[in-house]
């Protein structure tokens, strides 16, 4: 039989280059988290799901993948990290000083692989705030994610903050039947503005949060959308959702994100947590949102640590789509020296090597003696910048890409591209 | 940047470009979009994609918004928002069933049902929601012709008229939903270029207000749902 090279559906291999440049991504997300003190915690692959169920809808506990462990209870590979984290603080952490900076990076699976999005493992970097209420931790986390995004290479990007509370308060206030009211909660979750018009349509009762409801994809812009909403709300939730997301907006402005910063008061989110402000990033031209988070105050008390708690996940494999897309994509690193030898130069070779990484090179010894006709193919295919041909412990000859060899010992070889790079 | 706009081939692709039309963002004939395939106009570019694909333009962002049938929404489920109902290439998604067969509302229907259809998902789930065991059997072309030589008891599939039912001597025995044309939106789009998308949004949703209030004064013309 023939093995699956491919691997299974739904799962991709990482090539060199989007490897490292998924690592690099991951390398920066993390050091502009531990520039805001937040710590590195690493969770395990696998939870139980009677620990995702205190913490995910049904919809999601679906798509993970379950199995039993030896001892007969049920495990899943988790699907995001933030409940597993919740846990954490809840148990291992428990004496631990709130409030808490924690992040992590890791892939995430789902079983789905929907139509749209054929990949069922997804790597993410995400930080969470546990235990610090109001809206300058808020702040803290958005300005976090929007600096984050920067600190990958992302030049141009968007920050969008909404209000988990903006939409309750409404549905609240709302008239009409509970049975219409859960209608209209599904037809906006599945963003059909149509099903919802005609919902709101069919009932006789009127109100101003029927119009809030309509414009809901609308409700989008700067400060002045706050005015805009604040006329038709009357009810307090809604209300005290929109002071909260101008005092937000202020401290951004202090953080100095003004500029990238939009109010959005008809975000949507899939996750039912959500509790208060609450937020996405969007790169240029990617369809989906390349981070989102925000604030989910009544997760720790399922897990017995009552606790305010508000983070965020980056979706890393749309960085690196968004980074090879840009203008100018990441250059691939390249390998600085491909040294290679004959009979004598061996422990040469070996020696030189060790020396040009200890000075932060990349460097290739080569496995097998070759002459100089057989080096200068090799040196191609392997795609170095330098060849270094080792013929005794004395004589090396050098090879810059497009100059002529030169023929000089090998601690002078090292001094030179060592210089070179500096 | 243009915002950009998928249309798609085959029914409803005339109604969609007087929709564009009527709103004054393009002017195009069937004839030469389906020539360019794309075409850039002053604050649009209009591209011509297969109607199953118009979804999988505008959730990968390809296209800013598209015009889809509904019955394609239900099979394709995405993260675009479904803004407006264009109310045009009206049809329903039906179960049909051989003129001579017992089969009529679900109180006659056996415990196991086999149908054909080209939407397997929506037929899947809508049984599946009437606690009906079907067993449904893909097709990609010419479904009627499934029940008449006993593959099947009945078909599952969009009609118009009925007049291709009646032709091959088939009845409608339930009615499994009412499809129209639809505006969908990149959901990224109307975040990150609200103003533009918008603007188009609007004006495609006064064209179809224009359109029925016109209809309700010739009248007869089908009511605005809402």
């Amino acid at each position: 039989m023939i093995p699956q090279l491919g691997g299974v559906p739904g799962f991709r291999d990482r090539l060199p280059h989007e490897a490292d440049v998924l690592r690099e991504a991951q390398e920066s997300l993390l050091a502009e988290m531990r520039r805001w003190g937040y710590r590195h915690v690493i969770t395990p692959m696998v939870e139980s799901t009677a620990v995702l169920e205190l913490g995910l809808s049904a919809d999601h506990r679906r798509r993970l993948f379950k199995f039993t462990d030896a001892s007969g209870e049920v495990v899943a590979l988790v699907g995001e990290r933030t409940v597993p984290v919740a846990r954490l603080v809840a148990g291992k952490l428990r004496t631990a000083a709130l409030p808490l900076r924690l992040c992590y990076a890791g892939p995430v699976l789902s079983t789905d692989e929907g139509r749209f999005q054929q990949r069922r493992e997804s790597y993410q970097v995400g930080a969470e705030l546990v235990g610090a209420p109001g809206v300058v931790a808020d702040a803290e986390v958005i300005a976090l994610a929007a600096r984050c995004l920067e600190a990958t290479g992302l030049r141009r990007y968007q920050v969008d903050v909404g209000h988990a509370e903006f939409f309750q308060g409404i549905m609240d206030a709302v008239k009409l039947p509970d049975e219409v009211k859960r209608r209209v909660r599904s037809a906006l979750h599945a963003r059909d503005f149509v099903a919802l018009e005609a919902l709101l349509a069919s009932t006789s009762l009127r109100s101003a949060e029927h119009e809030l409801l309509l414009r809901f994809p609308a409700l989008r812009g700067g400060p002045e959308i706050l005015d805009a909403a604040g006329g038709l709300v009357r009810n307090r939730r809604s209300d005290r959702a929109l002071k909260e997301l101008a005092r937000v907006r202020e401290l951004l402005v202090a953080h100095g994100l003004g500029a990238v910063v939009s109010l959005d008061l008809g975000a949507i989110r899939d996750f039912d947590y959500y509790t208060g402000i609450i937020f996405e990033g969007y790169g240029p031209d990617l369809g989906r949102p390349v981070a989102q988070g925000g604030r989910y105050d009544g997760l720790l008390a399922r897990f017995g640590r009552p606790a305010p708690a508000t983070g965020f996940v980056v979706q890393l494999d749309l960085v690196w789509e968004m980074l090879t897309h840009a203008a100018r994509p990441p250059a691939l690193p390249r390998v600085d020296a491909a040294v290679a030898w004959t009979g004598a130069g061996l422990e040469t070779a070996l020696r030189l090597g060790s020396t040009l990484r200890l000075f932060g090179m990349r460097a290739i010894v080569d496995t097998e003696p070759r002459g100089e006709a057989e080096a200068q193919a090799w040196w191609h295919a392997v795609g170095a910048a330098n060849l270094i041909h080792c013929h005794s412990a004395s004589t090396t000859s050098w090879t810059a890409r497009g100059r002529r060899a030169r023929r000089l010992p090998p601690e002078q070889v090292a001094a030179r591209l060592a210089g070179s790079r500096a | 940047m243009r915002v950009a706009i998928a249309v798609p081939t085959g029914a409803l692709l005339p109604g969609g470009l007087r929709m564009l039309a009527r709103a004054r963002l393009a002017r195009l004939s069937a004839a030469e979009l389906g020539r360019q395939l794309l075409v850039d106009r002053p604050s649009v570019r209009v591209i011509l994609v297969r109607p199953a694909d118009v979804p999988a333009y505008v959730d990968h962002g390809a296209a800013d918004l598209g015009i889809v049938g509904k019955d394609v929404l239900w099979e394709s489920p995405g993260s675009h928002y479904e803004l407006v109902d264009l109310l045009f290439g009206g049809c329903k998604l039906v179960l049909a069933v051989p003129e001579e067969s017992p089969l009529a509302g679900p109180e006659t229907w056996p415990p196991s049902l086999r149908v054909a259809t080209k939407y397997p998902h929506t037929t899947a789930s809508w049984f599946e929601a009437r606690g009906q065991s079907v067993e449904v059997v893909r097709l990609h072309g010419s479904v009627e012709l499934a029940p008449l030589v006993g593959l099947v008891d009945g078909i599952v599939d969009l009609t118009a008229t009925g007049r291709t039912l009646r032709e091959n001597r088939l009845r409608i025995a339930s009615v499994l939903g009412e499809s129209t044309a639809r505006l969908i939106a990149n959901q990224a789009s109307l975040k990150t270029r609200t103003d533009a998308v918008q603007a188009v949004v609007t004006r495609l949703r006064d064209a179809v207000d224009n359109s029925q209030a016109r209809k309700a004064v010739a009248g007869g013309g089908r009511r605005r749902a809402g």
